[in-house]
């Protein structure tokens, strides 16, 4: 059961960024939403590749006197999630400087009188 | 080791590399810039013609990243560890519409965009975009697949919003991210979902594994979602038109060219990855999605008064069509009868017809609005008197988008409606319906901005470059539209081929045996 | 030179054929010409939906299937609506379209 909760805490944070899009009114905040659910796959993506009780997965800093198969975390999501996490590093960035622009064009940060673009 | 092995990944690295080193050389001199621009483009495309060369010749083309050879494609296990790119019959075909609209955008880019007003920038992004893409079409491995995608994102959003000091760019940017992103992460997601299931990333290998369990079904579901986003498809369509609408005309036509990349990634899941286990229900969803997309989407292109924004619902309509022709396909891909294949080679060939003659239309848009200084057809008319060859290139392509004899958009969607006519009568005279809708559309923008007495004091007539770039698809939509026998037997039918029955082909090519 | 399209085929070469037939046809009627056609009358001046228009004058695109978008404005003033440009309005919609796709998926 304890062994599931990060799934359960990922589709958390996924529901509740979803919320946030859809129910909060100002850019940042939405901003922050869409943080929020980069960061709940990435923890599903990181938590799927745990083996418990594992090491992390560098064969020259295996701890002393383990045997030879001892359990390793697997290398592949961690490597996964870092490429994840900087391409989220990325688009955050991106999405902070629209809503800077925007708000120098219209100065308003609301979603609901950034519309324009509508019909 | 022949400099031909290297084809698939010489592809993706050009523009990647031009991207990069673009605004490097607009420091020593714009000059250096423009050449340099030419140079990675026409190799970009040398590249790709090479390849659909290659694979339409000999057969799937597999590249392996960090391999001893590239055809090893399997670690020293029996496993496939490495990156793959796996360039079939239908990747080659959509490297070969990006080629197109990439090309056309870069030559007409030189001549549209200004210096000072973000010349380099259009110009880098928009070869970052297209290597994007390519990746997008070429890769074999689930969680390139997810990076490349984001790749397009970036560099999509930036383009529609590089024009800084106008309102309406950054507002659209802005709402086309926060949906690229949710895409993204849902394919993400799903990628995620299927490593923790098989412990594989390679699309071939997981193929193999896929039998649809209730994990499996789970991804299904995240991936078609996301990807019917990125296609465009009506209720989630509503980026689009704001993206295509604010985008400048070469940037419009590199968009549209991305969305039917989204959708080559859609049919790519349901028929090569979940080839064996994709439901006809699934078929079902996506042909009434693909119905609604373009009965709606055609709606509002009639109440339109700004001419880009007109054009992009047009665009998104013929998103529609494909979808609609794509879903008949996978509904009847079980027992596999003749009108099944029909659709599919209807709906990959509409997706190479409405490049040409969307791309066409933007890039008259983009005309118009440099000759005019604006886009609104409350106050444009009369420009045929000036614009001869602006005019007589938007009336090519919206007969085209419009389906009539004997250009382009005719062939595939005669196919599109007979295939859709055996599967559902009403579906087909909806399909009609829609096109005799687009049809007025375009005629009503075509009056409106070209004919009658003079309105507008025409200031800047297009520059050369942007007339080979308008050329260049107006010569595929005339050339398409009279011959389009010879392009279907050539290129359409194997690539809709590949998908349809080539799944036990790309399998082999990358697992051996 | 014919794509076949599953109940019949289409040959634009054939099509441009009997298009040009049709042009022959119909400039060797019009060359035939009216009697009552008269030049320096009012027969050459322009009109508009029956009554005389000064010239120069413009039917913008905005004007053009006035009618049928007044026939269909309840439908397409709901579609505009739908349109709104919020960005939650947009996200709620991927939201629904992704339960309809999982409701798929997952029953069928």
């Amino acid at each position: 059961m304890i062994g599931n909760l990060p799934f359960v805490a990922a589709m958390v944070l996924v529901v509740l960024g979803l919320w946030t899009l859809m129910t909060r009114r100002n850019l940042i905040k939405l901003v922050v939403g869409i943080v929020l659910i980069e960061n709940g796959v990435n923890l599903l993506l990181v938590s799927l590749g745990y083996v418990r009780g594992g090491v992390a997965p560098i064969y020259t800093y295996a701890p002393e006197g383990t045997p030879v198969d001892i359990p390793m975390v697997m290398p592949t999501p961690q490597a996964l999630t870092l490429t994840s996490i900087v391409i989220g590093v990325a688009t955050t960035a991106l999405l902070l400087t629209l809503a800077v622009l925007i708000h120098r064009h219209r100065g308003t940060l609301d979603v609901r009188k950034i519309r324009e673009l509508r019909g | 080791m022949s400099f031909a092995m290297h084809v698939p990944i010489l592809a993706i690295a050009a523009p990647l590399l031009g991207a990069f080193s673009l605004p490097l050389m607009a420091k020593v001199h714009h000059r250096l810039r423009d050449l340099w621009a030419i140079i990675v483009g026409a190799f970009t495309v040398a590249m790709i013609v090479t390849l659909a060369v290659q694979v339409f010749g000999g057969g799937i083309q597999v590249y392996t990243l960090g391999a001893e050879a590239p055809d090893a494609t399997l670690g020293p296990e029996g496993f496939p560890i490495r990156i793959t790119l796996v360039a079939d019959a239908m990747g080659a075909f959509m490297a070969l519409i990006s080629a197109l609209l990439g090309g056309a955008a870069l030559v007409y880019a030189l001549g549209f965009a200004q210096d000072g007003k973000g010349k380099t920038l259009s110009m880098s992004l928009l070869l970052l975009l297209w290597a994007g893409m390519l990746g997008l079409k070429l890769t074999g491995d689930l969680f390139n697949f997810f990076v490349f995608l984001e790749i397009t994102t970036v560099a999509a959003c930036g383009l529609i919003a590089y024009r800084v000091w106008e309102s309406r760019p950054p507002e659209a940017a802005f709402k086309t991210l926060v949906m690229f992103i949710l895409g993204g992460l849902m394919v993400l997601l799903a990628v995620a979902l299927l490593y923790g299931e098989y412990g594989a990333l390679n699309m071939a290998y997981l193929s193999n594994q896929i039998g649809g369990g209730l994990i499996d079904r789970m991804a299904l579901g995240l991936l078609v979602g996301g990807l019917l986003m990125k296609a465009g498809a009506v209720p989630m369509h509503m980026w689009a038109p704001d993206a295509y609408g604010e985008a400048d005309a070469n940037t419009a036509i590199v968009l549209v060219a991305n969305t039917q990349a989204g959708l080559y990634g859609l049919l790519r899941m349901l028929f090569t990855l979940y080839g064996g286990a994709a439901t006809p229900e699934v078929g079902w969803l996506i042909t009434s999605l693909g119905a609604l997309t373009v009965l709606v989407t055609v709606l509002m292109a009639v109440v339109q008064h700004r001419l880009g924004r007109l054009v992009a619902y047009g665009a998104v309509s013929q998103i529609g069509y494909m979808l609609l022709a794509a879903g008949v396909a996978l509904v009847t891909v079980g027992a596999r009868p003749e009108f099944g294949q029909l659709a599919l080679q209807g709906s990959v060939f509409h997706m190479i017809n409405d490049a040409a003659c969307i791309g066409l239309l933007f890039l008259c848009v983009g005309a118009v609005h440099r000759a005019t200084g604006t886009g609104d057809l409350r106050s444009l008319g009369g420009l045929a008197h000036t614009e001869r060859w602006t005019s007589g290139f938007f009336l090519l392509g919206a007969l085209a988008l419009a389906g009539i004899p004997p250009l382009n958009g005719f062939a595939s969607k005669l196919m599109i409606y007979q295939s859709v006519f055996m599967l559902s009568p009403i579906l087909a005279a909806l399909a009609v319906l829609a096109s005799i809708l687009l049809l007025a559309v375009f005629v009503r923008a075509f009056q409106g901005a070209f004919l009658g007495p003079r309105q507008n004091v025409v200031s800047k007539p297009p520059s050369p470059a942007m007339l080979i770039g308008m050329g260049v698809l107006a010569a595929v939509v005339i050339a398409f539209g009279l011959f389009p026998d010879v392009m279907v037997r050539h290129v359409v039918a194997p690539a809709a081929e590949a998908l349809w029955t080539g799944r036990d082909a790309y399998m082999a090519a990358v697992l051996g045996g | 030179m014919r794509l076949l399209t599953g109940e019949g085929f289409w040959s634009p070469l054939v099509w441009l054929a009997l298009a040009a037939g049709v042009a022959l046809l119909a400039w060797a009627l019009r060359s035939r010409g009216r009697q009552d056609y008269k030049r320096g009358t009012e027969q050459e001046t322009p009109f508009l939906s029956g009554e005389p228009m000064p010239e120069g004058v413009h039917v913008g695109g905005q004007h053009m299937y006035w009618g049928f978008v007044e026939a269909l404005r309840p439908v397409i003033d709901r579609l505009r609506a739908f349109h709104s440009g919020v960005v939650s309005d947009y996200v709620t919609w991927l939201v629904v379209m992704l339960a309809v796709v999982f409701l798929v998926v997952m029953l069928s």
